[in-house]
């Protein structure tokens, strides 16, 4: 009989990831000197093309979503979910925000932060700044915390036009609502901490960042060597510095680092397990944060993730402004260019731009097969997956895993069903790949 | 005939064209048996209802299909749809999530975008007078409507919830100026029956998002209620306000469906404090209950739908706040669980005596 799995984390491969622990304990510490110092302080979404324009009004940033996952990581979600319960919110509400929602609770009922929160818990906010990218809940939550705190919201939207879009025909309003979007946010910040953005300042930060982004995608296709120099559980560490750290030298410097590293094992043909049988593709849904580990139960079997499209670099583009002429409408092009990228090929092929994007995956990084996570409350990254797995063996046989349980919620997980559908995907994995070969 | 989904799509566009705006609707009482091959059972139920429906050949007879981007669920919808029904005719609609003059704008340029594309499938230009009349015409049936709901005022309502409810869903189907004149004719002859609905304990106002079907409001009346309003996608939420007839269609048409349209999907601006924030977002529903002389709301909310469900708490406080009795139901699209539900309404209703 198997024994049940007791370290809930992921063994890392590279020695440059062991360093984002850090730097994540270092987010909320910053946040809450900050609120202690008088500074602005900002509930914040990923994604959402803004982080720059943050660093440069000296906001500090709460990432709260990635909070939500830390909870998750430490097996300190449930109290929080609880108190969102019962509070009204349902079982079936995202549960990154039903985290949020129960740390705020708490904290309104203590009047303080609620004692042992992971990392010292989130500041309290000055300003919340939602956002439509990606999904409902980034702008509901916090139009809920409203019952909590009267932190001013601003909601910004982000739009990309569907597949079958004629891009000739709508660039041009796209690219004016979002540079329009981040003027609104723009006005909205210096509204809020009593001064104007210096412009130079921004551009300065985004050229970092630009950097930042290159030196990342760089060293991700270094993982298309085989073996495979990072695993899958790295990225899921190693995304952190450019999702909640953008604009920064401390990002800039840790993907240098990393490049080197990754560009070093692959050079010399290091992998990440001694024998790498079969490359897999991380294809879709959020990571279990509250199970890591499965990444190390795969490459007990020989499996290593080569490569994700979850949590996947803005990659680097050609964006048609200077950047020192109109720092807002670059921004608004490199969101847009970011979500059109996989259009024109889909156009002429799968007409859908997640299907494009494994199709060019496996292609480029030789995968054997792909798994995704099904996460019941987090259906945005959800919906779809079974589509994706089936309207992809229409371009290329590869085995499809849909791993079952939630973003945060423990209760929604058999660790033995895991282990039992890896075991049987691994044999399927096999098979395929005997077959392609013969 | 052109199959579409929610309240934001501006069907005026398909009847100026004499194209059928057909609102897609899922069965409450049928099982889903085969869309869960291709969709997560975590997907909105309403959606994979009508997608399984779909798959069973029960929509075969649409020419298109017309998509906007209200939720996730809805959004992700239309890939899955168009890549496994291969509608003739498709378009998706991006509508905006914030109510911003930026936001009018760039919804403006979509519906021109779509106005387009139909004048493509359609192989016929649209004038702005034409398009102008059609918007009269569906400003028509939404003031019928309105009209139609005024005998609900009554004590008791001269027409009972589970009738207009079967009006609602048969209206969704057919061209507007028959449902017009079908309107009219009810309105006739609601002023003229002679046996009204059964004055009941307590009179209700149901909100909730995809209702299209007379099993729930049944069973409400059933458990002794009258339902004398709503606040639903195929009811008020639709017809609750017309869309100016401006100079340029597209500006009243971008400021009807996006503005007007009280779904939680659209984030409005937070106005002042919290309380404020509340009376901006909700105030409306008050002044039916006023209208309309409710005493209990029942809070009837579809699972998985992230938007209503996030608002749910806000709501039900702020109209218990009010002194309005609520009752919250989460429900499955599905009338399976008819038993549990009438208990826990005839609990409610016991509660108002």
């Amino acid at each position: 009989m198997q024994q049940p799995q007791k370290k809930t984390t992921a063994t890392h491969t590279l020695e440059t990831v062991r360093k984002v622990r850090g730097i994540v304990k270092s987010n909320y510490a910053q946040a809450l000197e900050a609120k202690e110092q008088g500074r602005p302080v900002a509930y914040c979404m990923v994604g959402c093309g803004y982080d720059e324009i943050l660093r440069a009004m000296d906001i500090t940033p709460v990432w709260t979503e990635n909070y939500a996952g830390l909870c998750a990581a430490k097996q300190d979600a449930e109290r929080f979910l609880s108190e969102a319960e019962a509070e009204g919110y349902s079982i079936d509400i995202c549960g990154y925000a039903r985290t949020g929602i129960g740390f705020d609770t708490l904290r309104h009922e203590l009047g303080e932060i609620p004692p042992g929160a992971p990392d010292g818990g989130m500041a309290e906010p000055d300003m919340l700044l939602g956002c439509s990218h990606r999904c409902d809940p980034r702008f509901k939550w916090y139009q809920v915390l409203g019952r909590y705190n009267e932190a001013p919201i601003y909601a910004h939207d982000v739009v990309a036009p569907p597949v079958d879009a004629d891009l000739k025909e709508v660039t041009g309003y796209y690219i004016k609502y979002q540079a329009e979007q981040f003027r609104g946010l723009i006005d909205f910040l210096e509204r809020q901490v009593g001064k104007k953005l210096d412009y130079d300042r921004l551009c300065q930060i985004i050229s970092i960042s630009r950097e930042t982004i290159r030196i990342w995608q760089e060293c991700y296709l270094l993982r298309r060597a085989s073996p495979c120099p990072m695993p899958s559980e790295d990225h899921f560490s190693a995304m952190v510095p450019a999702y909640f750290k953008l604009g920064t030298e401390e990002a800039l410097n840790f993907y240098t680092e990393l490049y080197a590293e990754v560009k070093q094992r692959a050079d010399n043909k290091i992998g990440v397990v001694p024998e790498e049988k079969y490359r897999l593709l991380w294809s879709g849904g959020l990571p279990p944060w509250h199970s890591l580990w499965i990444f190390n139960y795969f490459e007990s079997k020989g499996a290593v993730f080569c490569m994700d499209t979850t949590y996947r670099p803005y990659e680097p583009m050609e964006v048609p402004v200077k950047l020192e002429d109109d720092p807002i409408s670059y921004l608004a092009w490199r969101s847009f260019l970011h979500r059109v990228r996989f259009h024109e090929r889909a156009k002429a092929g799968p007409r859908n731009i997640s299907v494009q994007e494994i199709l060019d995956l496996v292609n480029d990084y030789n995968i054997d097969g792909m798994v995704m996570h099904a996460t019941r409350t987090c259906r945005a990254n959800t919906m779809g997956q079974k589509f994706l797995a089936d309207a992809v063996q229409e371009y290329v046989k590869i085995p499809a895993l849909i791993l079952v349980s939630d973003i945060v919620d423990v209760r929604d997980y058999s660790e033995a069903e895991w282990k039992a559908s890896v075991e049987t995907f691994i044999e399927m994995v096999d098979v395929h790949k005997k077959s392609r070969k013969g | 005939m052109l199959g579409y989904f929610c309240c934001s799509v501006p069907i005026e566009f398909m009847t100026v064209l004499s194209l059928v705006p057909y609102r897609i609707m899922g069965s409450v009482t049928q099982a889903i048996t085969q869309a869960d091959t291709y969709l997560e059972t975590i997907m909105c139920p309403f959606v994979r209802s009508s997608f399984d429906l779909s798959l069973k050949g029960e929509y075969d007879f649409l020419d298109g299909l017309v998509v906007p981007h209200t939720c996730d669920a809805i959004h992700r919808i239309y890939d899955i749809w168009v890549h496994y029904r291969k509608p003739a005719y498709t378009h998706f609609i991006n509508v905006p999530h914030v109510v911003q003059p930026s936001s009018f704008e760039f919804f403006q340029n979509e519906l021109s975008v779509f106005k387009k594309s139909l004048e493509r499938f359609a192989q016929r230009e649209i004038s702005d007078q034409n398009l102008c009349q059609a918007i009269r015409l569906h400003n028509e049936n939404r003031g019928l409507l309105r009209e139609l709901y005024e005998l609900r005022k009554d004590e008791p309502p001269l027409i009972s919830g589970t009738e207009i409810m079967k009006l609602l869903v048969a209206g969704g189907t057919i061209p507007v100026a028959e449902y017009n004149e079908l309107v009219k004719g009810v309105i006739k002859e609601v002023k003229e029956r002679k046996t009204v609905p059964a004055q009941k304990r307590a009179r209700i106002l149901i909100y909730g998002s995809q209702v299209d079907d007379a099993a729930f409001i049944r069973l409400v009346e059933e458990s002794g209620a009258n339902v004398v309003m709503d606040d639903i996608c195929p009811g008020t939420r639709y017809f609750g306000h017309d869309v100016d007839v401006t100079d340029n269609p597209l500006v009243g048409l971008s400021r009807h469906y996006l503005e007007d349209i009280q779904c939680p999907r659209t984030y409005r601006a937070k106005l002042g404090k919290y309380q404020e924030d509340l009376d901006n977002r909700f105030g409306y529903l008050l002044d039916y209950a006023k209208e309309f002389r409710v005493n209990g709301i029942i809070l009837y909310i579809t699972r998985y739908c992230d938007t209503f469900e996030l608002d749910a708490p806000d709501l039900g406080d702020y109209l218990r706040e009010a002194g309005l009795p609520v009752l919250y139901l989460e429900n499955d699209y599905s009338m399976t669980t008819i038993g549990q539900l009438r208990t826990r309404i005839q609990t409610f209703l016991e509660m108002l005596l």
